[in-house]
């Protein structure tokens, strides 16, 4: 087991030099019973240690889950050959003992844990001084707990990086990390990585619809977005309206029957065709409203005498331009 | 993010249009394009009298979604279903008033799914069109992109209402 790595020279280097508290003694003399070699704690021969060191490694999980949850420490597999390195570098510079243990744990967990840690680390210890191999499996424990996690994780991930080469173009599988304290349970992963899509999706509609960044809580977003989505419409339904209103002058003048009109008869049609979608292809700006003065006058005259047949039409448009 | 990491790794494999839907609908050129095509649909609608409004907002949103590109749900929707869809709601309409309404109460009253967030989420599928059995991440996406050419709409046909109000009200 590779955390008794780092307490095991603790122990036997605290011993030799006289380690002040009795306490770690007494550790030291339940590990050396446990295991034999104890010449061998380089750090290289430790999955001998683990193996020999299953079962209690197996009793320590058991019996540390409080202690466990306060200490969240992310360490990685890979460093445990540095934290070995380390502790025995750290044991022959240091000579004090208390300090010792309590730097070769920092040194573990400086990895990822600041040095306020070091303080529930002692605490622990002398809250739990009657188990003293307790508060220090503890650590152990947690250690290794995360260690099964992410063998867990990595081995589920390489299961789901097989499948997803297997199924070329069907869904690959998403990559869950489960936390730490969370369920790892297949059923439960699938489900959160179901929840993170919809909640990575509901992200995405909360930054296009405005206002939704206050709102929290799923109903309420949802209701907003279906406001908008309404509102949305209900303008183009509007927009439309407006643009049947408008349009009769342009319809009319596009379709042979309306061109034989009177008031028409100065233009001919061709010309009506190719002058609107030059105006409109003209617009290279999208929000200038500038026309092209040949286009206008184009548009213009002959609208202006449609502009009094279809002037109910056109108040009635710039009605609902005002309720807009 | 490594959210959009993830949905960007998966995007190869399957088709996406997360990362799309934000630039597509809102690039200047794809409004330029909306708007001249448009304005030639515009130019074929034939003028039914007072139906024009609905002739020419099915025009709108029928070239919406061809500049869709096919690659979304509502958009094929909108493209093969227009006829036919409206067809089958004015049968289910007649049905609906031929049998008595009572029945239809009955048979919604026991509510499996009280849970508010399920209704909304009929709600919600039921506007977004051919949205109607589609699972709720999807109908998310769909709703994202949906929503981003909505807006594209609304801005295009604006602009176009005011340049040819514009048009019409500069000799008056």
């Amino acid at each position: 087991m590779e955390p008794n790595i780092e307490a095991v020279p603790l122990q036997f280097r605290s011993g030799i030099s006289g380690a002040k508290t009795g306490g770690i003694g007494f550790v030291f003399d339940d590990i050396r019973g446990l295991i034999p070699n104890l010449q061998e704690t380089d750090g290289t021969s430790f999955t001998a240690l683990l193996e020999l060191s299953a079962p209690q490694a197996v009793e320590l999980l058991v019996k540390e889950d409080s202690p466990a949850k306060t200490m969240p420490l992310p360490i990685f597999p890979s460093n445990i050959a540095l934290i070995d390195r380390a502790s025995v570098f750290s044991v022959f510079a240091s000579a004090d003992n208390p300090p010792d243990r309590t730097n070769i744990l920092s040194v573990s967990s400086s990895m990822k844990v600041d040095s306020v840690k070091e303080e529930p680390l002692e605490s622990e210890y002398h809250r739990n001084s009657s188990s003293p191999a307790v508060s220090n499996q503890s650590l152990k424990s947690i250690k290794r707990k995360e260690r099964e996690k992410k063998v867990k994780k990595s081995s589920k991930k390489v299961v789901a990086n097989e499948a997803s080469d297997g199924s070329g173009e069907q869904l690959p599988y998403v990559h869950v990390r489960a936390r730490r304290g969370q369920a790892t349970g297949s059923h439960s992963l699938a489900e959160r990585a179901r929840r993170e899509k919809i909640n990575a999706r509901m992200k995405l509609l909360q930054d296009l619809v405005p206002g939704c960044n206050k709102i929290s809580g799923t109903a309420m977003v949802l209701d907003e977005i279906i406001n908008h989505v309404q509102a949305l419409q209900r303008q183009v339904e509007f927009l439309s309206m407006r643009l049947a209103a408008v349009n009769p002058s342009l319809l009319a003048i596009d379709s042979e029957s309306s061109i034989d009109n009177s008031y028409l008869g100065m233009f001919p049609p061709s010309i009506w065709p190719e002058g609107q979608m030059n105006g409109s292809r003209q617009q290279q700006p999208w929000l200038t409203d500038g026309l092209h003065p040949y286009d206008t006058s184009n548009f213009i005259t002959p609208e202006n005498s449609l502009l009094s047949y279809d002037s109910p039409a056109n108040s009635a448009s710039s009605q609902l331009k005002m309720e807009l | 993010m490594a959210e959009s990491s993830n949905s960007d790794a998966n995007s190869r494999k399957r088709r996406k249009i997360d990362p799309d839907s934000q630039t597509r609908w809102r690039s200047e050129a794809e409004q330029r394009i909306y708007s001249s095509k448009l304005m030639d649909a515009l130019h074929h609608v034939r003028r039914p009298g007072s139906g024009g409004h609905d002739a020419v907002r099915d025009a709108a949103d029928r070239v919406l979604a061809a500049s869709a590109r096919g690659r979304t749900r509502w958009s094929r929707a909108i493209l093969t279903n227009r006829l036919s869809l409206r067809l089958a709601q004015i049968n289910r309409k007649h049905k609906k008033a031929a049998k008595p309404s009572a029945g239809k109460s009955c048979s919604r009253k026991p509510a499996k799914k009280l849970p508010p967030v399920e209704s909304k989420v009929k709600v919600l599928s039921r506007l977004v069109p051919g949205c109607r059995k589609v699972s709720l991440p999807n109908l998310l996406e769909e709703t994202t992109d949906y929503i981003a050419a909505l807006e594209m709409q609304v801005k295009a046909m604006t602009f176009l209402t005011g340049l040819l109000n514009a048009g019409a009200a500069a000799p008056a």
